[in-house]
């Protein structure tokens, strides 16, 4: 309503009858959204453009209808926070845009190199995923109105994210693919990897357990270095959870899903109980379990190797050496400070350039230039996310929401840092960025609980009398 | 190939350069939450630019001759003054973003609890969700609503069973606030103060 209506009500009104009209207000954390996603999906088309360019020389318009029907989806979320999330955070929706659509840019990117298109082609694929995840995003926000309702379903929260981590392990549903068994599939053509969405199902478990149980684990305990430790039968929960990451190495041969698990409880179990003690007992039992492993356990052996000795002609050369690695850090070395430009270098020239070594391959086209903007990307992300549940005032959605954000941290944390060998690498996708349906439902599911979290703090009371 | 080396040279400058204008919008945008509030201004400087006289209704009471300057230019009650308004405060200055800045209870169960204004708007009812939930047999679920309007703290009843009261006044129309002037709802009443 304008402000010349609003004149009209103010002075012409009759006196209390009739319904009395409101007073429009702006919208200013939506309007502040609306001009940052059209400016990132102004950046998503620039950046398909730029991979046409120089991978062409000329412009085809075939992806352009997906990645406007993208940009719509995208809008249709935008305009569904306007109406059941108006006061959720601005900033969430933008970021995820821009870092799905330079991920598509740049497998389809890859796709060119390889010479695929149509529904053959990853991009074609990783478009149609993204769209419905976006769905999903938008269904989470419409469905979930308050956080809260989730505490109601601790258990059954712990039930299925468990019941998700193990379900690769079924015989004829499971499926192994490069040596790790976190896949299920149905017949020939899907494909999913239930671990992403258990990892929400288990920081919903997480926080509301912690919530119920956090006295027991922080108030009692033995102080001995100057830190006051637990006591023996409270350690209960930290080693079912240990176990659990534990067989997740053992069996389904990924080291990278049993971190995240573990990591994002112990970050959880130190927000709620904010002992030190946790922590540390939880990363000595951890880097216990890793390295017994490394020593037992063949692939767990071999991926040490790979980091520690990656540039030796043995390792280079070995079936399952280290020649991805060293092929990423090359890709990375030859986009040097500003990158070869989109379209112009070779990522396809690393094995699995468009899911595991997206951010090699991106490295190499935008340079340190881009990677540190993708970096400071997921650091905003990861950011506004800790701003969430530190707004907040009850502590399951506090705990929910830095849970949920740390999860994105740490596992562009293992995944990047796996390919910029700073620790051994393990295959967990970049989220947003690298191929793959699983990973961005799960994501961005992830950004619709954060942004109905960031809604109901905002809109939390202040005082009740 | 059609497109020559420069252009694609500057092509893959600008879009760098794109995506980092991109992220230091996004820290512009937070940057409050990120360096902390700035401090707020002095009320001489906020009340300068605010009264242009053009735009005061030509036959507008303006109450200018029982107020002090500063509070006349503070206060360009346009529309609300155009018409004698029920509520006869309009000699007091009017609750703006910059001179109130806290929200006092002074009757009721909780009273002299205060809490800050921020600038959000503040909804009050027996609902959960409401900013400031009062719950006791007269207040109205969503029952009414402050907000800023204009710069101004409004109040707006928003068809509640028993009414809204400012200074003893029920409310019909989103009314100005101003300082230090009780607002009645239920068993509770609050002000606005610096």
């Amino acid at each position: 309503m304008p402000a010349s209506s609003n004149r009209s009500t103010t002075t012409d009104a009759p006196p209390r009858t009739g319904r009395v009209r409101r007073l429009h207000l702006p919208q200013k954390l939506r309007n502040l959204e609306l001009f940052l996603l059209l400016i990132a999906c102004g950046i998503n088309a620039a950046s398909v453009v730029l991979v046409q360019l120089g991978a062409l020389g000329r412009i085809d318009t075939t992806l352009v209808f997906l990645g406007a029907g993208l940009s719509a989806l995208v809008l249709a979320m935008h305009v569904v926070l306007r109406v059941v999330a108006r006061e959720a955070d601005p900033f969430i929706l933008p970021i995820a845009t821009l870092l799905n659509g330079l991920g598509i840019a740049m497998i389809y990117r890859i796709d060119l190199a390889n010479g695929e298109s149509g529904w053959a082609s990853a991009s074609v694929r990783q478009t149609v995923w993204s769209a419905l995840a976006i769905g999903c995003a938008i269904a989470v926000i419409l469905i979930i109105r308050n956080h809260r309702v989730l505490f109601r379903y601790t258990y059954i929260a712990g039930f299925v994210g468990v019941a998700l981590l193990l379900l690769p392990l079924v015989p004829g549903l499971g499926r192994e693919v490069s040596g790790a068994r976190v896949w299920i599939g149905v017949g020939s053509f899907a494909t999913f990897q239930p671990g992403e969405i258990a990892k929400i199902a288990l920081a919903v478990f997480f926080a509301g357990y912690l919530v119920r149980n956090r006295d027991s684990l922080s108030m009692v305990g033995k102080k001995f270095l100057g830190m006051r430790f637990p006591r023996l039968r409270d350690l209960g929960p930290i080693l079912v959870v240990w176990a659990l990451s534990m067989s997740v190495i053992i069996f389904q041969r990924d080291l990278g899903t049993a971190l995240l698990y573990f990591g994002l409880f112990l970050v959880m179990l130190y927000l709620a109980t904010g002992r030190l003690s946790w922590v540390l007992l939880g990363m000595s039992l951890f880097l216990g379990g890793a390295l017994i492993a490394s020593q037992t356990l063949d692939y767990v052996n071999g991926r040490f190797r790979n980091w520690l000795d990656a540039l030796n002609p043995d390792v280079y050369g070995a079936d399952g050496g280290s020649y991805q690695l060293v092929q990423g850090l090359f890709g990375l070395a030859k986009g040097g400070l500003l990158g070869t430009g989109l379209g112009q270098g070779r990522p396809e020239i690393t094995p699995v350039p468009q899911s595991d070594y997206i951010i090699a391959s991106l490295g190499e086209e935008l340079g340190l230039a881009g990677v540190f903007a993708i970096l400071a990307l997921y650091l905003l992300l990861v950011a506004r996310g800790f701003r969430i549940g530190f707004a907040g005032n009850d502590d399951f959605g506090k705990l929910l929401g830095v849970g949920l954000s740390f999860v994105i941290a740490l596992q562009c944390f293992i995944v990047i840092g796996g390919v910029t060998r700073v620790i051994p690498l393990t295959g967990l996708t970049t989220p947003f960025l690298a191929a793959g349906g699983s990973s961005l439902v799960a994501n961005w599911i992830i950004v619709a609980l954060l942004l109905r979290l960031s809604d109901t703090v905002r809109n939390q009371p202040r005082l009740v009398v | 190939m059609s497109v020559s080396e420069l252009t694609l040279l500057v092509l893959r400058l600008g879009f760098l350069l794109l995506l980092w204008l991109f992220i230091f919008g996004i820290v512009y945008a937070l940057r409050s939450d990120l360096f902390g509030q700035r401090a707020r201004k002095m009320q001489a400087d906020v009340a300068a630019p605010a009264g242009a006289p053009a735009a005061f209704p030509s036959g507008a009471p303006v109450p200018s001759a029982t107020q002090p300057p500063a509070a006349s230019a503070s206060a360009p009650t346009e529309q609300f003054t155009a018409r004698p308004s029920p509520v006869s405060t309009a000699v007091d200055d009017k609750a703006t973003s910059q001179n109130a800045t806290r929200l006092v209870i002074t009757s009721g169960p909780k009273a002299g609890t205060e809490f800050p204004l921020t600038g959000d708007s503040i909804t009050i009812g027996r609902s959960g969700d409401s900013s400031l939930v009062i719950r006791d047999d007269y207040t109205s679920t969503h029952h009414a609503r402050l907000m800023l309007w204009h710069d101004k703290w409004m109040i707006q009843d928003l068809d509640s069973t028993n009414g809204t009261f400012l200074d003893g006044n029920r409310l019909v129309v989103p009314t100005p606030v101003p300082l230090n002037t009780t607002v009645k709802i239920g068993a509770t009443s609050f002000e606005l103060r610096r």
